[in-house]
Formats: structure tokens, sequence, C-alpha cells
């Protein structure tokens, strides 16, 4: 099943988001944003089903929040950004 | 000990803060926004639960508006001082804690204006006194909710929609009342809530927070690490990071959310209903000592669980001292961090004692306190 990374700016976003999901009976995973997609610096992700997109949309309308973005996780341009970085600078 | 002294901090917890507090020191541990690992993931959950559960005890519609701080002195400071400038224009209450009273004065002596809407003897303001202040320039109303020396309980309903109405922001100081009271921001109008952990909401010391409605802006008095756009040299504008730089006091909040839990299955309006059942108690118990005088609304009258009181003749720590050695009771003597609140009741010069009982004391506590009370009048 491809998933969807939806990137935010704050981890307070995500983890609010995740609970409004969860009551609507969306399991989604929060991660942080991998550092190639990370255009303002430190920032967190959630991770769902294409399917729940939209749903993820409208509960960030409804809280007022803006997204950073929508990715493709089997995106070989992303997989591709991605190994840019090491396993060291990652740790960093 | 008979602890009548939650107007400072209240006492007991209720069960299950402690454990997680520990839970927090040694269970999940990390620093939410910092790092990713499952830990702290965890820890992120539960500072989101405790956020979504202060918005709903206080009708918030957007958690992340809510900003916790250490106290709310912290909360009350990054308003006023978030939100004024020199040539701006302020309206406080005679019946201010320290807590705002000293940073509009700060502010004043940098060119703030200030107007002081004076309350009535029993500590009260009326609502058309702030009407009658508004300026062209008023930029902030800032309203103590109820009073830590009398108890006394401004009307914050009808001062917020005046402000509302002349576009002003209301910023309410919920020291006495968040978590003993019932607080509706939009209900009251309020723009700026500044509110403690450790009081009404029972929760430990080193926790509070400051909600800002939507629309309403503060300038930082921190900059720093917020887990988010770190790349930016500037602070986030995104709530509540914009507020919250440095990490978090999470074994607080994590005792916060415990004792939030506890206050929801209990109820707000149970608590205050407690509370008022034995301020009335003490208030008819000590309105029978000649030597006492009460200061504040009268018997019967809406007031905030908080009591202050003097013995003719004597000094207030002496009667503090009193009932500390004869039965082990804790209140607070003093002038409360409120001198203009003392102006205002005309204690000034003496302080006074304070009683103030919370949900978990016991109606024979407060039948104790009143018998020891009558006996150190009556000089036995």
């Amino acid at each position: 099943m491809a998933s969807r990374l939806v990137v935010f700016s704050s981890l307070n976003q995500v983890a609010l988001l995740k609970r409004d999901l969860y009551r609507s009976g969306v399991y989604v995973e929060m991660l942080r944003t991998p550092l190639s997609l990370s255009f303002t610096g430190c920032s967190f992700a959630v991770r769902c089903q294409l399917a729940d997109v939209a749903l993820i949309l409208q509960s960030c309308e409804k809280r007022l929040i803006k997204p950073g973005g929508v990715f493709d996780e089997t995106d070989e341009t992303l997989k591709t950004q991605r190994r840019v970085f090491s396993e060291d600078e990652l740790e960093r | 000990m008979i602890y009548l002294d939650n107007a400072a901090t209240s006492w007991p917890k209720p069960p299950g803060v402690v454990r997680a507090m520990r839970q927090a020191l040694t269970g999940s541990v990390g620093n939410p926004g910092r790092t990713s690992h499952r830990s702290a993931m965890d820890v992120a959950d539960n500072v989101d639960e405790c956020r979504e559960n202060l918005a709903q005890l206080f009708g918030i519609a957007n958690p992340l508006r809510v900003c916790f701080t250490l106290n709310t002195t912290d909360a009350l400071n990054l308003a006023i001082q978030g939100m004024l400038s020199p040539g701006d224009h302020v309206i406080c209450t005679s019946m201010e804690h320290n807590s705002v009273w000293r940073p509009l004065v700060a502010l004043q002596e940098r060119g703030v204006e200030l107007s002081i809407a004076e309350a009535d003897t029993c500590g009260v303001v009326n609502a058309e006194s702030v009407r009658r202040l508004l300026r062209y320039n008023t930029r902030l109303v800032a309203i103590i909710h109820a009073s830590n020396v009398n108890g006394a309980i401004q009307p914050v309903a009808e001062i917020g929609r005046i402000a509302r109405a002349s576009g002003v922001p209301m910023l309410v100081d919920a020291a006495q009342s968040a978590g003993s009271l019932p607080i509706d921001v939009e209900a009251m109008c309020i723009d700026l809530l500044a509110f403690p952990g450790h009081k009404g909401l029972l929760g430990p010391q080193g926790t509070g927070g400051l909600y800002v409605r939507e629309g309403v802006e503060l300038r930082p008095l921190k900059q720093g690490g917020t887990g988010s756009e770190s790349k930016s040299p500037r602070q986030p504008s995104i709530y509540p990071d914009r507020l919250e730089s440095g990490t978090l006091n999470i074994p607080g909040i994590a005792g916060l959310n415990a004792a939030l839990r506890y206050l929801f299955k209990i109820g707000v309006a149970r608590i205050a209903e407690r509370e008022e059942e034995l301020t009335q108690r003490l208030l008819a118990g000590l309105e029978k000592i000649d030597e006492v005088t009460i200061y504040g609304a009268a018997l019967g009258s809406p007031r905030a669980s908080v009591v202050s009181f003097n013995i003719r003749g004597l000094d207030p720590g002496f009667i503090a001292d009193k009932l500390e050695i004869r039965a082990e009771i804790a209140c607070r003597p003093g002038w409360h961090c409120a001198g203009l609140a003392h102006q205002t009741l005309g204690t000034q010069k003496t302080g006074t004692v304070r009683l103030s009982p919370g949900p978990f004391t016991k109606m024979s506590e407060i039948k104790i306190a009143l018998q020891v009370i009558e006996e150190i009048a009556r000089g036995k």
C-alpha cells in the first residue's frame, strides 16, 4: 500500500492531529520528517495511507494548521534525496 | 496538619499525580520535539493530551493556543510584556496581585499609561468603571478573576463584553479560580488566560499556562529552541512554539495531566460547590467572634475559597504562629504579594491572616480552626 508523509512545522501540531484522527478511527504514525524534506529545519510528519490524506487535510483546516506538503514515500526522487545523508550525518 | 493554605498551593494532590511524575522520570523519557524515538513520541502524546485537557476545561477551541509556562506569574508577564509598548494604555483593577501590578508599574516607567479601576470596600470592581477608563490607545484590560487576598470575584464576563466591543483584548489572571470556579473563555470574552497548574488544578508546582486567543499576537519574551523551523534565525510564528522555547517541564506536565483527569472525574462545579460550603461555614463561624474583622463580601455572597481576617490587637503573624502551634493549622499571614489589594481593603498597615480551604478540606477541620481562632481571640 502506498503510504504518504504529511509534513508539519511542529510536533505539537502532529500530536494534536494524531489524536484527532484516532478519534475518527484513523491511525497515523508520528515521525521526524526525513531531513531531505525538512525544508525549514527540524520538523515532524505523519505517515498515513493515501486514502486518509483528505481526512488529514480536513483536520488541518479545522485546527488552522498549515501542512508543509504531502509526499509519496515510494517516490524515487525522495529516496534519492534521502540517500544524500550518511548514517553519521543523520545521527548528528 | 490542617492545611488551609490552598491559595498558595493546593495540598494534598489527587491520587495519580505522583505516580505520573515518577513514570515521566523512569518510564517513557525523552524531549518531545527534539527527536523521534518511540519514548520521546510517547512523551509528546502526554504533553498534547494535557494541552487538550486544559483546552477542554476552559472551553478553548484550539488546544494549540494553550502555551505551557512555569506558573501564573510567568504567563502574566508573557502576556503583559508581550502585548504592551510605550504609548499604549492599559487598565487593571485595584485588586491585582503583584504579578500584574509590578509588570505594569515597570512598563509605566517605560512610557506605558496605566489606569486603575477602583474596587469597592469588598474588593469588587464595577464593570462600567472599566468602560469609563477606556481610551483611544487602550491596548489591554488586565483583570484578576478572584482575589488571592479575600476571594472577591470580579465580573469578568461583563468586563470582557465591554472590552471586546471596544476591540481591546482582555487578560484574566485565573490564579485563584482555575479549577475552583467554572471558566469558559468564549462565554466570558477572555482573550488571554493565565493560570497555575499547582493551585485549583491540583497539579505540581512549576506548571502553569497561558491561553492566547486566535488573532491576538504577543512578542515572545524568550527566543530559542522549539524543535521547529530550526533553520530560521527567527522565532516561529506558530503556536504554541512561539511562546515555548526550551525544554518543557515534562514531569510537571505529566503530573498536571493526571490531576486534570481527576478534576474531570469529580467536576469543577462539584469542587466549587464543596469549597463554597466550607468557606461559608468558615465565614459564619468567624462572624460570631466579636474580636474578628473579616474582609470582603458578606456571608452568603459569592467569593472564591479565600478568607482574610484579623483579630483586634493581634499581629497576623502571631495568630498564624498560634494556629500552627496549637492545632498544626497551616495558613498564610501578611500581605499576600498584593500591596495594591491591601490599599483597597484598608489593610496595608496590618496585613491579614488568610485561610483558604481546598477540595480535600474536611468540615471537621474548619470547626477546629474556628475553635482555635476563638481561643486566640479570647486570649485563652
